[in-house]
């Protein structure tokens, strides 16, 4: 047969595609770097199938999973669970494919865990123990981080048989204790006790684990291998963290940003930025935007009545869905110029896209992500206690705002999640981390 | 040019390359577009381009794809540099604009090639280490993979599966959810 040949505009001849003989299975001997190269450019579960193709492509895919520092970018997904499937199943939400993947994750089970933050890959979850873990949904492994007893202000209740049955909490900062300690059962520590936890690679299998909790939203650290938790006194109303150029750049309600070097055996503080904003109702996030650059970003906390849903009158759900639009959604970005200690409002943020909420904040450029929409910010609820809001019947806040127009749309509609199980947004990671040396 | 003296026709003559395909077709280009290929540029800086430069991985059907390529984003690396020492006149940016979207547009138009000639695009762009090209090409595949199952991945590329049931049982095992 004769390939028909065309020309295009470039006056390119080119065949009509495709020929398979004359493909003749090339593709399968494709040098294992290229193929590599070519895998970098895929989001997760295209890498997954990709690696299933053949025994070529199998390994390259084995390869780039064990590549300590190949980087890709993958486009942030959304992760929740639902009622309506079994309690080892979490749901992921794809914003590349526009689809959602189910998967089976380890005990204890996934829907009865708090997801207490989200990065690189591995959700920090709290079980009905107030216990924390580590979970890549990915490959399935898991971690289990120091017990909580561990950290400064939890000790453990035992009972007649020694064993735990409450936890004592202890309201103390660096400053003498104010008022005696509190008394929690196993599982309800972890409604007053966690804000944020976000694990960071420090170098090719190692990582810290940090710890945003209350008293007053102090800090608390484990490096992987610790035994028990590090308290970082004396500072407090820490509200969000990233690592950066081996250090730890921690923000606070005020706006002040500390820095923490976490490398050696004696922990060394900075204060970068010492400022004493004054503050509402809000969540203060702290960015690192594709240049390097250091964002702040204020964000009031947002309640809004949900219809309730056993009543179903549609005039209450379509009157919920106006307010959730029409709200003006007063998102302050920042600048941060740590040297002068000023903050410099921008109002747009032209080719990036802002992601915040229960996870580590990012900031990426949507030429790199072209599923994400440029000067957007995708917001995740992240009100202070999510099991509070819905007991109060508030409407999760959750969404893309668009900066120009000020409009929220929803990521997808209807939502797929239940109201009671804030989804996270996450980055996949299928990098499998050696777990033989963490035990 | 006519005008130039001929010490410069000299610098023109010198900066002119002959590249020869596998069947030893030549093919002159100037260096300009040679150097957009970091293997060839270290050759002429080692100076062993005379008497042309053999590149026995390449054929002449390929290579001739390559150097169009090469000779498109030469002349837009020229563009930019020209511009970037000049001032920067709006006018001076609507044109860059205007030369980036037909690099855009050029560059869509060269992948619209099969699966084989593709495929030996990318080992060019790979042996002759040209940076954009492989950028371009791998994108490309990797674009041409999104969404899709494994079957329909070996389907389109012609590939057999060469899995043992085990080895891909042990896959699935590990990523079934992938696949659902």
């Amino acid at each position: 047969m004769e390939p028909s040949y065309t020309s295009n505009k470039f006056g390119f001849p080119h065949l009509q595609p495709p020929l398979m003989e004359a493909v003749a299975g090339k593709f399968a001997e494709m040098p294992q770097e290229i193929l590599m190269d070519i895998f970098a450019l895929l989001d997760t579960p295209d890498l997954v199938r990709a690696g299933s193709v053949c025994c070529s492509w199998n390994s390259a895919y084995t390869s780039i999973r064990s590549f300590g520092q190949y980087k890709w970018p993958q486009t942030p997904c959304l992760i929740y669970t639902s009622e309506s499937a079994s309690d080892n199943v979490a749901f992921i939400y794809s914003l590349e494919e526009k689809r959602t993947y189910k998967l089976t994750l380890p005990e204890p089970p996934i829907h009865r865990r708090y997801l207490i933050g989200s990065s690189n890959g591995w959700l920090v979850t709290a079980d009905e123990r107030s216990e924390m873990h580590l979970v890549n949904p990915i490959t399935s492994e898991q971690i289990s981080l120091p017990s909580v007893i561990t950290i400064e202000h939890v000790s453990p209740i035992l009972d007649e048989n020694g064993a735990i049955c409450k936890y004592r909490y202890s309201r103390h900062t660096a400053d003498p204790v104010v008022g005696p300690p509190s008394t929690y059962s196993l599982s309800t520590l972890r409604d007053s006790f966690f804000h944020k936890a976000l694990l960071f690679f420090t170098s090719v299998g190692s990582y810290i684990v940090v710890l945003i909790h209350n008293p007053f939203g102090q800090l608390s650290f484990a490096r992987s291998g610790d035994e028990k938790w590090t308290w970082l006194p004396p500072h407090s109303h820490f509200e969000d963290c990233i690592y950066k150029d081996g250090l730890l750049y921690a923000v606070t309600l005020l706006g002040q940003i500390i820095t923490f070097d976490l490398s050696g055996t004696v922990v060394t503080t900075k204060i970068i930025m010492d400022r004493k904003d004054t503050y509402g109702a809000e969540r203060v996030y702290i960015v690192e935007d594709p240049f390097g650059d250091l964002l702040l970003v204020r964000r009031p906390e947002v309640s809004i009545k949900e219809a309730p849903a056993e009543q179903g009158h549609e005039h209450n759900v379509c009157a919920s869905q106006a307010t959730y639009e029409s709200r003006s959604w007063r998102i302050a970005i920042y600048k941060v110029c740590a040297a002068s200690g000023k903050l410099v409002q921008i109002n747009d943020l032209d080719d990036h896209v802002l992601f915040l909420g229960h996870s580590q904040s990012l900031c990426l450029s949507a030429e790199e992500y072209p599923q994400v929409k440029p000067n957007h910010v995708y917001l995740t609820d992240d009100f202070k206690s999510v099991s509070l809001k819905c007991r109060l019947r508030r409407r999760l806040v959750i969404g893309m705002l668009n900066l120009e127009t000020k409009i929220m749309d929803e990521f997808v509609s209807p939502r797929p999640w239940s109201n009671c199980m804030a989804p996270l947004l996450m980055i996949l990671n299928p990098r499998k981390m050696d777990l033989a040396f963490h035990s | 040019m006519a005008s130039a003296g001929s010490g410069d026709e000299k610098a023109a003559a010198a900066a002119m390359i002959t590249l020869i395909s596998s069947d030893n077709e030549k093919f002159e280009v100037t260096e300009a577009t040679a150097t957009l290929s970091q293997t060839i540029r270290h050759m002429i800086e080692d100076g062993c381009t005379d008497g042309g430069v053999p590149l026995p991985n390449v054929t002449s059907k390929i290579l001739a794809r390559v150097i169009e390529y090469c000779k498109k984003h030469a002349t837009a690396a020229a563009g930019e540099e020209g511009s970037s020492s000049s001032f920067s006149d709006a006018a001076f940016l609507e044109v860059d604009r205007a030369f980036l979207e037909e690099l855009e547009e050029f560059d869509d138009a060269f992948l619209e090639v099969d699966r084989a000639t593709l495929f030996d695009l990318i080992l060019a762009a790979n042996y002759l280490d040209i940076k954009g090209l492989l950028n371009l090409t791998c994108q490309k595949v990797a674009d041409s993979v999104k969404g899709k199952t494994p079957e329909q991945i070996r389907e389109m590329y012609n590939i057999v599966n060469d899995l043992t049931p085990e080895e891909e049982a042990e896959i699935r095992r590990e990523t079934q959810w992938a696949f659902e």
